[in-house]
């Protein structure tokens, strides 16, 4: 019995290894067929050599080839799958076969075992959540809207799409945008208890502050002029403004102390501003495109800013400096989001990706592609958009994500869906988690809300 | 802010209360992509741009309708289209230059298009996608103009035919341009004025088709008198009866002499020989250039001209460079199998196919060469070879339908990529020895898929709705559609290449740049000269023939003071210098001195050169220096402007001071003999005259050189003065 039992687990074992792919059993006959003639033993053009595992890490004169755990990061993945024919590795002649590239990609982002017996040369992440002793203190009296003043909302034709939402951290408050205003309501009652005047045009932006005694309120008039607002959430007053955008505003945040507001937009450059009095602190132009997002870490430390053309960079939020540049999206990213313990960072965008960047070193821990995969009926061509586009943590480290797939997806610290919920009419567009965990609300391009209970 | 709001309710309720009596509310395809299109908006300068402007990017002139409308609607939710204050939309504050708009104002605020597009914001904006007809033609109303004279007025309507068979007046949404202002010019509503006498196109764009009208402008027909020119065939009639209609008297035939010489150039590649100038002038037969005519397409210098053009057209070019396909015996077979053709009469359609089905060794099968020649390539490019093939063989550049449907053809993204699948399976593999390339068609070949959705496209012929049997090798499928006789656009090109060769000008010019806005000047001209083609079996022979018989071909070129300014419609022969390769041979003929080429055998003729270069043919390849100065082409591309008769200054020079003609004058003691045997200086000039020129010297100029020679009529070296300024004439480097 023993025997049988110990038979059994070789056999699990060695299919469990045979599933690996390592270089010299899957990845070298292709390299075979396809590279050696002139990146072996006999030629090493660019000084490259694919014929040994040693060399074949080492990479030729364009640096590394290949990035283990990164196949988006490999020039030897790049210059295979390049659609240029005349860039395109094995020159003159047609794509290696789809189901070579894929076996590449997998060794690369597996972490490029050498054989089945060595290990993966990435470290596996701990992304598991645990919350920190001193994790955003619970304010005695979590802020609620009180006495708001009145606020006349204009007549319309139809709804604004739900542009943006969030949720008090600490209080059953939703607030959601609306054409010249932002709506308050209670999340588990859902009594409306107010709005506020917004008259600066669209919200594309609201967000609690940590204590969440503080809204605010980002957006404006495309190509006319945009702001940011801080309103009191008690009394509906407001207590700053910062800003004076030819354009409106499209990203923005307040750092977790209240003394910075990040904001940018189409100019492609974002700002940080003291809220205290207005005035300047530093300006980020390193994006090359559109200011998509921006977004403090829950500990002060760090901004991160996403852009239109898939960068993002994280920054010291004192000084402006630059600590990181995170690429793995290859198109706009939509939204940016930390986790309370500021250990990880989410982002999305239109490429259909959620990533899960580890913020010590800025690696994509999970990759997750085509998180919101479109529905394709059968006999149709082209390419179905599948973006990603926002994202909103919860205390726990949970991720509430939407999509052009029309769904809403909760995902767990690990990246795997937990929960998934269908729109029938509508893109969402924003949505966030309850206070307490236990309902999601989403808001669409239609001007709907919609909740779930978890 | 909130009375402004209120306000635009109003105004929309009104604007709703209109509509409701008419029908629902506006449509994406129906009626916005019209409306992006007349304002420009997808335009290629603007949002049309393969990457877009300023991040907000549109299919050119809206080939692709669903992308556009995800990227309006959907792209970016809340910025282009506000549902909740229609007004506020970028799309409209944009166009109204509300807001700063690189692309400025297109629209107020009051116009038919902002009503439009607001309704379709405020009913929430509705894809129409499926539920509205498609646009299937365009109707111009009237579809031709004659005005007397210039300052005349005009009004161009535009109706747009539907596949349910409805009809609508898209004036007001169509693009209007003019193909010559300085005849006539028409604005964005389509008004015409007329600006100067002539002929001309105005066209108007809607959707994907573009459509034209002839528009005539006359003449005072004061000091106009019809002259009566006899005809000789049909030719005649038809461009006589449009001369008519233009008010434009024809020239008056040429001489015997100028015809001999521009017919023995056009067809013989060659200068007339003394003795057929003297034959040809004593004849006193009526019909003795019907004769001279059959003389010359009997004789293989006829085919040998023919074979230069073809093997220019191919863009044969002995490379010696193997994994091209381009050995020097691989372009000497093809070369020379084009000659065989040509010489022994072979039908234009069965000499096309052929080459459009072959396969097997670049070095036995001379026509597999199309898949190796025409594109120089180490592998065939389906795309690049489907847009040279169509640009060759049917006239038409497909290439703009690879990203977008042509914008003044009828070509869509469905007929190119259709077209391309023809020849994704076209490949090669290098053969038994180095130098061959085997060609063959791979079966298991992928179709070329479509840009905008990625959907394969199944070989289909251009125009056609259905593909071709996808069993095995399209290309015979290809061939039979292509040199069917049905297929006009086929005969016509054909038609019209020789007509321009013999007339200095297609009917359709340039002769490969066949499109909707560039229509044949004289357009039943064209239909029976394409007619004649098919009707004689594709007999090249035939149709020269035909055309160097008719009076157009024979007119003088001296112009009167009616067709001066003529320069299309052969109211007169137009000057032509000569090509490059048939100037040469003229100089080597009038000399009597042979010029050596390059990796050939001595004595080789101009005209039966092709390049032959060692190493790579990307690039420029002339053959022969002569060649480059003179405009040859270098067989860069298969464009027919590579052949060019522009002068230069170099051409100049060469002529004067290089050595091609000062090496000549002397080198055979041919002028000196002529000195010798002559009696008088008189009968010296004569003969020099009639050797370089094909005529005898007026009293003028013998009087005048008589007397610039005076007494020293036995010196060789001012006869051969005058001969070298015979050879410098432009009456010598031109065919008139």
């Amino acid at each position: 019995m023993k025997k049988l039992f110990l038979l059994y687990l070789a056999v699990v074992g060695n299919a469990a290894w045979a599933d690996e792919i390592n270089y010299e059993d899957h990845i070298k006959p292709i390299f075979r067929e396809h590279c050696l003639r002139c990146h072996g033993d006999d030629k090493q053009k660019a000084d490259l050599n694919l014929q040994n595992y040693a060399s074949t890490m080492q990479g030729g004169s364009g640096g590394e080839a290949v990035t283990p755990g990164r196949s988006s990061q490999s020039l030897l993945f790049d210059s295979i799958t390049d659609p240029d024919d005349d860039s395109r590795m094995p020159p003159n002649k047609p794509p290696i076969p789809q189901e070579h590239i894929d076996m590449i990609q997998k060794w690369i982002d597996t972490g490029s075992r050498e054989s089945s017996s060595s290990k993966s040369m990435v470290e596996a992440r701990d992304t598991s959540f645990q919350p920190a002793a001193d994790a955003g203190q619970k304010p005695e009296y979590p802020a609620m809207p009180e006495e708001l003043p009145v606020c006349e909302t204009p007549e319309l034709i139809r709804p604004l799409p739900v542009l943006s939402m969030d949720t008090s951290p600490w209080a059953p408050l939703l607030a959601f945008a609306c054409q010249e205003h932002v709506k308050l309501v209670n999340s588990r009652t859902g009594d409306e208890l107010g709005s506020l005047h917004f008259p600066e045009g669209i919200p594309h932006v609201l967000r609690f502050s940590r204590d969440g005694a503080v809204l605010l309120a980002a957006g404006g008039k495309p190509v006319e002029a945009g702001k940011v607002v801080l309103f009191d959430v008690k009394t509906g007053r407001r207590l700053a403004e910062v800003g004076d955008e030819v354009d409106a505003v499209l990203a923005a945040d307040l750092s977790p102390d209240q003394s910075l507001v990040a904001l940018g937009g189409t100019g492609g450059i974002a700002k940080v501003y003291s809220s205290a009095d207005g005035s300047l602190k530093y300006k980020i132009e390193k994006h090359t495109d559109w200011v998509t997002t921006v977004a403090f870490s829950p500990d002060g430390k760090t901004l991160a800013t996403g852009d239109r053309a898939g960068g993002i960079h994280l920054w010291d939020a004192a000084s402006g400096r630059i600590r990181l540049s995170l690429s793995e999206h290859s198109a706009a990213v939509k939204a940016l989001d930390w986790r309370s313990d500021s250990k990880f960072l989410a982002s999305a965008g239109e490429d259909g990706r959620i990533v899960w960047w580890d913020t010590a070193d800025g690696w994509p821990a999970i990759n997750k592609t085509n998180a919101h995969p479109p529905k394709r009926v059968p006999g149709t061509y082209g390419t179905i958009p599948n973006g990603v586009l926002s994202l909103n943590y919860d205390a726990k480290g949970n991720l509430v994500s939407t999509g052009r797939d029309n769904k809403v997806r909760v995902w767990d610290s690990k990246g795997k869906q937990i929960k998934k919920f269908e729109l029938e009419q509508g893109i969402p567009i924003s949505a966030a988690f309850a206070f307490d965990g236990v309902k999601i609300f989403a808001g669409d391009s239609l001007g709907r809300t919609h909740h779930w209970d978890l | 802010m909130i009375r402004k709001l209120t306000l635009s309710i109003l105004t929309l309720a009104i604007w709703m209360s209109q509509a409701a009596g008419e029908e629902k509310a506006p449509g994406f395809r129906g009626d916005i992509m019209p409306i992006l299109f007349r304002a420009g908006c997808n335009a290629g300068a603007c949002h049309g741009a393969a990457k877009g402007k300023d991040g907000f990017m549109l299919s050119l002139f809206g080939y692709d309708a669903k992308g556009d409308y995800y990227r309006i609607v959907n792209e970016m939710v809340g910025r282009r289209i506000n549902y909740a204050v229609p007004e506020q939309s970028l799309l409209l504050t944009k166009a109204t230059g509300k807001v700063p708009h690189t692309g400025g104002e297109l629209f107020t605020e009051d116009s038919e298009y902002y009503k439009t597009i607001y309704l379709w914001i405020a009913a929430g904006t509705p894809d129409d996608e499926g539920k509205v007809p498609e646009p299937v033609g365009l109707e111009l109303s009237p579809d031709s103009f004659v005005f007397e004279g210039v300052k005349k007025d005009g009004n161009l309507k535009v109706t747009a035919l539907y596949d349910d068979g409805s009809r609508r007046d898209v004036t007001s949404l169509a693009l209007f341009h003019s193909n010559n202002k300085s005849v006539i010019s028409i604005d964005e509503h389509g008004k015409m004025k007329s600006t100067g006498a002539g002929d001309s196109h105005v066209f108007a764009r809607f959707n994907r088709f573009t459509i034209g009208a002839e528009v005539i402008v006359l003449p005072p027909a004061e000091g106009f008198t019809w002259n009566n020119p006899e005809t000789h065939n049909y030719i005649d009639e038809i461009v006589f009866d449009r001369l008519k209609k233009l008010r434009i008297v024809p020239s008056e035939l040429s001489d015997d002499e100028t015809f001999l010489r521009r017919v023995t150039l056009d067809l013989g590649a060659r200068p007339p020989t003394p003795e057929e100038f003297h034959s040809f002038v004593a004849d006193e037969s009526p019909d003795k250039r019907a004769k001279k005519i059959d003389e010359l397409l009997a004789d293989d210098a006829f085919a040998d001209l023919w074979t230069a053009i073809w093997s220019e057209q191919l863009r044969i070019i002995g490379g010696n460079y193997a994994p091209v396909g381009t050995h020097i015996k691989a372009a000497e077979t093809f070369n020379e199998w084009i000659r065989t053709q040509m010489r022994t009469s072979r039908p234009l359609n069965e000499f096309v196919a052929e080459m459009v089905t072959a396969s097997g060794s670049n070095l036995r099968n001379g026509p597999a060469n199309l898949y190796t020649m025409m594109v120089h390539a180490p592998r065939l490019d389906p795309k690049a070879f489907a847009a040279d093939f169509s640009q060759v063989f049917l006239g038409i550049q497909i290439q703009c339908a690879e990203c977008h449907n042509h914008p003044f053809d009828r070509w869509t993204m469905d007929d190119y990529y259709g077209f391309v699948s023809f020849f994704t399976g076209v490949s090669r593999k290098p053969g038994v020895e180095v130098r061959e390339q085997r060609i063959f068609y791979d079966k298991k070949a992928e179709s070329a898929k479509h840009l905008v959705d990625q959907r394969p496209m199944p070989a289909k012929a251009l125009g056609t709705v259905e593909p071709v049997s996808q069993s095995g090798d399209p290309r015979r499928a290809l061939a039979g559609w292509l040199t069917s006789p049905e297929n006009t656009y086929f005969s016509k090109n054909l038609a019209n290449r020789v007509w321009a060769q013999l007339l200095g000008r297609g009917v359709i010019d340039p002769v490969d740049d066949v499109r909707v806005s560039n229509p044949p000047v004289n357009g039943p001209l064209l239909d029976a000269l394409s007619e004649h083609l098919v009707e004689s079996k594709f007999d090249l022979r035939s149709l020269v023939r035909e055309i160097c018989n008719s009076r157009v071909y024979q007119l003088s070129c001296a112009p009167n003071t009616s067709n001066k300014l003529d320069t299309r419609q052969f109211s007169r022969a137009y000057l032509r210098r000569l090509r490059a390769d048939v100037l040469l041979d003229t100089i080597v003929s009038v000399s009597g001195e042979g010029k050596n080429f390059q990796h050939y055998a001595p004595g080789m003729r101009a005209i039966d050169i092709y390049p032959r270069t060692n190493g790579s043919t990307g690039g420029d390849h002339h053959g022969d220096m002569f060649f480059e100065t003179f405009g040859r082409s270098d067989r860069s591309t298969i464009s027919s402007t590579e052949t060019s008769s522009d002068p230069t200054l170099s051409q100049t020079l060469h002529l004067t001071v290089g050595d091609t003609i000062m090496q000549r004058l002397d080198a055979n003691g041919m002028i000196r003999k002529i000195v010798e045997k002559s009696e008088t200086p008189e009968a010296a000039l004569e003969e020099m005259f009639v050797l370089a020129l094909c005529r005898k010297p007026t009293t003028g100029e013998q009087e005048g050189l008589v007397e610039l020679i005076g007494n020293a009529t036995r010196d060789v070296e001012v006869f051969e003065d005058i001969f070298w300024s015979l050879l410098n004439s432009t009456e010598f480097a031109f065919n008139h």
